[in-house]
């Protein structure tokens, strides 16, 4: 048979549902932020680099000049060289028919699919083994273009063609564009389809893995300048040399770091339900003294009271782990499965992360122990006539006769303020004063409760502030992309044709031609530490609008000088402007004179600025270029579609070859929807905070109903109608919601520094500039006002159901 | 001697005082509690008339349904069955709301433990209920909560919370909250039960004020020196009303006694002048006087004289029922008016007079005294027939 104190034990357990339910929740939802976002974490950093090096990616990636077979052979051979694979890369606009909408894709022309072996591909649907006259889609494309294998797609020729290609399959490619968030979707189609397409049969990128150091950063680097060495000694000129680990995926840091955002928040989560759950327990225990006390009187021993008690909140652990495990592990995989899915990796399947598990357990079993550690010990202590008598200390106790305890300084401080203003004829109606003191009483919970509100109001204001403040960098970035349209043309064309030309399109204001260089940085014992990629401009541009670090911009004259990203600090801490670097362009080594540093999203390596003048001499290219600037006279999106649309007919039906017509807000929509997905896990666990926090405020309201049941029969008593009794629960509720606005508003300001900083160090590898909004702190405002509304309506409702007998029950 | 049928209490009770004068009246109410061991009934059909102006007590043992009987007066809770009629209003017909702020109107309610809400102060605490049912312009309101403090002798105090006053200042408090509304009605419950002597004192002597200004007051307490200030005495005992003339006529009994002898006792009315025992008769009942009066004759060679006048809480009956024998003289309602008698089975007396030995006590020195008293008045009629 059961002992009686066990018994008593699973019927506190099960007789007091609502509070159970409370208390299980509040364990419950920490446990379940932190097993998700340990579960992700753990199954995103196995499965991100292991789906990666699945597919044999490429260890070295160089972009260049067109090249051909022989080439290719001849870095085959180079010792350390396991395998090189070309291709030629181009981009072309598709559209599913006449009605359709253009779709610019990179076409990735492949020799041979079937030995197709770094960058691998994975069928989806369909092939992976086009036909000459058929199209590969990489997945990421559907989003743009609703086809599915055995569709015809229109492609457009650069010299304005339209030719049919049938979807032969959809394929997922996790490697070629993998460090690239802002990539156009890939296709892939024959090189014998590249006549077809009005494209030369020649590569102009090339894949390279290596036999060995395929994961040690000074072997990548330094064999991708030995292979660009013999590359660009063989004539072929290299404009962008990357080097990547097979076994770690290029987004695994920027993923690990905001998973550690998230992780930092799921602690946070689980600090706050800590919070909650002492404060349960806190009320449980001090409903609980009289049982107590008649324990003690029966013979019970404290250990044995202990024991008792924490064998309760075991079991309100245990309960909330069988809730919570299952739900964390599903939510893990979900999350990381949405990642995998931005990010496009697969995942290895469903699977329990025994570290998340064992985590979980730790977590909701301790947890509730520590916080009820403190009221189960106090409640422990209780003498048995302080127990009995009903005196708790606190404000519940019968009035005895006898001299009058006095007020506390805090409750002198609220009646002196009250009596000051009602002598200046402010008087406070009573039933709001009710709400206002109800509010202060009892101290420690109240602690507890706005804690948690404020801590989820002030990350919610924050993430609100991190999103504008990430917008702003990207907006300023724009700054760097002043042009509403970027003509991009197959070949060089002079200058003044251009702009003669382009100046004649109705709507167009300027035309600038740039030009483009890459660069090594190299370390002082001649090492590569960094790839630049240099941007030329006219040195009078005002396509540029720069954030400058130090240093000035640069000016007409300057020669063998730029101004460079500030990315560049992470490799060269103590570089001012001033100082030179040494950089090998052309396979020329120079030392430049960095002008300037200035603020830019170092997303796909650091870039610099030098003059259109100097670099274009130097590439033999002077008053030609391939790419223009075009800016027009309104600068709205759709007016610069338009513009695009029509600079790309009007240059293509005069025969020039142009490449693409790009919009200036395109590159910027890109950049600022991946940032939307990560505010919006941002806010996800900020709402999951404030869950957290709004239950915190039921239970509170719920305990604070519970204790003044008594007070309310006596407001009924004296003629308090139903409504004037849940206006009273429900003020005091939102006054605890008002108050932990203000304090999160005052608390969001530190925590969208620090939340800027590290998203902004994740991401773009420098920190941002720091704004504010009113919309958060206003949002915040009408969220917490609406929770604590909803979280009082249920005490208060209870409140208002109560009958005097019930509440005043003195027989 | 006219005998008529017996009337119900109830009755009786409307022929002694005009329903217009009723404020409180209690129609067969019953109240049964359900729980797991089974129904429980507190109050079993109670009927009471409570009268504009009147001071009543409520007084019965713990569990016998004293304060359950005020709850029904309150609102407080809901009667199993019956009705409860204040001022001509059935307050069960209104829903738990609308019973508030009825209540807030029309009844103010003192309780044993004071229940004034900790966080306001005193003056904001006999504010509330103004605010609550909408009386008084709301800047009229601080200075009437002032002056009903001022009443209750609290005007210094008027600004500290109830934590920082004596438990006796707090009642007090709550007699002017109770007062905020100006109702014509307040209930109190056990209203001196937590204080000292002296503060029930001045407490009591606050509700004299009060209903000397016209206020109704029932009140339930044990305390039986409280009793003796009161207009009028409630007694209750197993969820029923003890007939008020047994209670007084037989104080010394029981409670449970008291009920005994009420289910007992017959009502009987007799008109002015009606004979009700003849001198020599054999007296089969304990006669207790409910209204009205009657006289103790005394026959003495065909001369009659009235040797005792008694009125209500008087009683006659007993020297026959005890002594045995006949009756020692005739007793008739008095000329001016009739009298309304319960009479108590001789049967019934003799059981309580056995099972009450300090009621047999006090009753059997009584008899001594009134045979006295016969003796004395006996003699001095013979020697004025003498003379």
């Amino acid at each position: 048979m059961i002992r009686p104190r066990w018994r008593k034990v699973f019927h506190d357990l099960i007789g007091n549902f609502s509070r159970t339910a409370l208390v299980v929740v509040s364990i419950a939802v920490g446990v379940f932020s932190i097993g998700v976002i340990i579960g992700a974490y753990v199954i995103i950093s196995d499965d991100m680099s292991a789906s990666y090096a699945a597919n044999n990616p490429m260890n070295i990636e160089l972009r260049t000049d067109p090249f051909d077979e022989d080439l290719l052979s001849t870095i085959e051979h180079m010792r350390g060289v396991e395998d090189a694979e070309g291709r030629r890369v181009f981009t072309m606009r598709v559209r599913t028919g006449e009605d359709g909408q253009w779709v610019t894709l990179n076409i990735v022309a492949v020799d041979d699919f079937s030995e197709l072996n770094i960058n691998r591909l994975n069928v989806i649907s369909g092939t992976n083994q086009p036909a000459d006259d058929q199209i590969l889609l990489e997945k990421k494309a559907l989003a743009d273009l609703q086809v599915a294998e055995g569709d015809t797609l229109e492609v457009e020729l650069l010299d304005g063609t339209i030719k049919s290609m049938t979807v032969a399959g959809i394929v997922q490619d996790p490697a070629t564009g993998a460090g690239d968030f802002l990539a156009q979707p890939f296709a892939y189609v024959t090189t014998g389809s590249l006549s077809f397409l009005g494209q030369p049969e020649t590569f102009n990128r090339m894949f390279v893995t290596l036999t060995e150091g395929k994961n040690d950063e000074v072997v990548l680097r330094n064999m991708g300048g030995t292979v660009r060495d013999k590359i660009e000694k063989s004539g072929v000129t290299v404009y962008i040399m990357r080097a990547t680990k097979t076994n770690e995926h290029p987004m695994a840091s920027t993923v690990q770091a905001v998973l550690g955002i998230l992780l930092a928040l799921g602690v946070l989560i689980l600090f706050l339900s800590s919070s909650l759950i002492a404060n349960t327990l806190s009320a449980l225990l001090s409903q609980h003294l009289r049982h107590i006390g008649v324990m003690k009187l029966v013979g019970a021993r404290r250990s044995q009271i202990l024991q008792m008690y924490f064998a309760l909140i075991l079991a309100f652990g245990v309960i909330a782990l069988l809730i919570a495990v299952p739900l964390g592990g599903q939510g893990a995989y979900a999350l990381a499965d949405f990642i995998a899915e931005k990010i496009n990796f697969n995942l290895m399947g469903y699977r329990i992360v025994p570290f998340a598990f064992i985590v979980q357990i730790i977590v909701g079993l301790a947890v509730p122990l520590l916080a009820g550690l403190v009221p189960v010990l106090n409640g422990s202590r209780t003498t048995v006539l302080r127990a009995l008598t009903g005196d708790t200390g606190q404000d519940e106790k019968k009035p005895v006769a006898g001299p009058a305890p006095s007020e506390s300084a805090f409750e002198r401080f609220e009646t002196r303020t009250a009596h000051a203003l009602g002598r200046r004829g402010i008087h406070i109606p009573r039933p709001l004063l009710i709400s206002l003191r109800n509010t202060f009483r009892r101290k420690g919970r109240l602690a507890l409760t706005l804690f948690t509100l404020t801590m989820a109001g002030a990350i919610f204001v924050a993430v609100f502030n991190v999103q504008v403040s990430l917008h702003d960098y990207i907006d300023q970035i724009g700054n760097y992309f002043i042009a509403d349209v970027t003509l991009d043309f197959d070949r060089y064309y002079r200058l003044n044709e251009i702009e003669n030309m382009a100046m004649q399109v109705p709507g167009v204001v300027d035309v600038e031609g740039w030009a483009y260089a890459t660069a090594e940085v190299l370390y002082p014992d001649g090492s590569v530490a960094d790839t630049l990629t240099v941007l030329a401009p006219p040195a009078d541009s005002h396509l540029v609008s720069p954030l400058l670090i130090e240093g000035r911009w640069l000016q007409p004259g300057d020669e063998q000088a730029i101004t460079i990203g500030e990315g560049i600090l992470s490799k060269f801490p103590d570089l001012h402007a001033g100082d030179t670097l040494r950089l090998s362009i052309n396979n020329r080594e120079d030392d430049w004179l960095v002008v300037g540093i200035f603020k830019f999203v170092n997303q796909q390596g650091t870039i610099a600025y030098s003059t259109y003048e100097y670099i274009s001499r130097q590439a033999h290219a002077a008053n030609r270029s391939f790419s223009y600037r075009i800016v027009t006279e309104q600068h709205d999106p759709a007016y610069q579609q338009q513009m695009g649309a029509t600079l790309d007919a009007y240059f293509r039906d005069r025969g020039f070859r142009v490449s693409q017509a790009r919009t200036g807000q395109s590159t910027l929509e890109v950049a600022s929807e991946s940032l939307d997905i990560l505010v919006t896990f941002l806010l996800i666990m900020a709402l999951l905070t404030a869950l957290v926090g709004s239950i915190g405020l039921t239970g509170t309201m719920g305990m604070n109903v519970l204790e003044r049941t008594r007070e309310i029969g006596v407001m009924r008593s004296i003629g308090a109608v139903d409504k004037e009794i849940m206006r009273t629960v429900m003020v005091e509720g939102m006054v605890i919601g008002g108050i932990s606005w203000l304090l999160g508003a005052l608390l969001s300001f530190p925590f969208t520094y620090l939340l800027s900083y590290i998203i902004s160090t994740a991401i773009f590898e420098s920190s941002i500039s720091v704004h504010f909004t009113l919309s958060g702190f206003i949002i915040w405002l009408l969220v917490v006002l609406l929770l604590s509304a909803v979280a009082s309506v249920l005490p208060a409702r209870n409140a208002a159901r109560l009958t005097i007998r019930e509440v005043l029950a003195y027989e | 001697m006219t005998r008529q049928p017996a009337p119900s209490r109830a009755a009786s009770r409307a022929i002694q005082t005009p329903a217009a004068e009723a404020v409180i009246q209690m129609q067969k109410v019953v109240k049964t509690f359900k729980n797991a061991a089974g129904e429980f009934t507190v109050l079993k059909g109670i009927d009471l008339t409570l009268m504009r102006g009147e001071f009543v007590a409520i007084v019965g043992k713990s569990g016998s349904g004293k304060s359950t009987l005020l709850n029904m007066i309150t609102g407080i809770d809901h009667p199993t069955g019956g009705k409860v009629v204040i001022n001509g209003l059935n307050i069960y017909e209104m829903n738990e709301s609308q019973r508030s702020l009825w209540r807030g109107k029309n009844l103010g309610i003192v309780f044993q433990f004071f229940q004034l809400l900790p966080m306001l102060t005193l003056l904001e605490n006999v504010m509330l209920p103004m605010d609550y049912v909408g009386m008084y312009e709301f800047d009229e309101r601080p200075k009437r909560a002032m002056e009903l403090l001022a009443m209750v002798g609290l005007e210094t105090q008027a600004h500290k919370l109830p934590s920082a006053v004596s438990t006796g200042q707090q009642q007090s408090a709550a007699i002017a909250r109770s007062l905020a509304t100006d109702p014509p009605i307040i209930c109190a419950d056990e209203p001196t039960g937590n204080l000292d002597s002296r503060s029930a004192d001045a407490i009591i002597g606050l509700f004299d004020h009060l209903v000397a200004s016209g206020k109704t007051i029932a009140m339930v307490t044990h305390d039986p020196s409280l009793t003796e200030r009161t207009s009028r005495t409630i007694v209750i005992s197993d969820g029923e009303l003890i007939d008020e003339t047994v209670a007084h006529c037989l104080p010394l009994l029981g409670h449970r006694q008291m009920l005994e002898a009420t289910h007992m006792v017959e009502h009987i009315t007799y008109r002015a002048s009606t004979p009700i025992l003849q001198q020599g008769e054999h007296v089969d009942y304990f006669f207790m006087v409910t209204s009205g009066a009657v006289e103790v004759v005394l026959c003495n060679r065909r001369k009659e004289f009235t040797v005792a006048r008694l009125g209500p809480g008087q009683f006659f009956g007993e020297v026959e029922l005890m002594r045995g024998g006949q009756s020692i003289a005739s007793v008739r309602a008095a000329s001016e008016g009739p009298a309304e008698l319960a009479a108590l089975p001789r049967e019934g007396f003799n059981r309580l007079v056995e099972n009450s030995s300090i009621t047999g006590e006090a009753l059997g020195k009584i008899v001594q005294l009134r045979l006295a008293e016969n003796r004395t008045a006996d003699r001095r009629q013979s020697k004025r027939g003498k003379k």
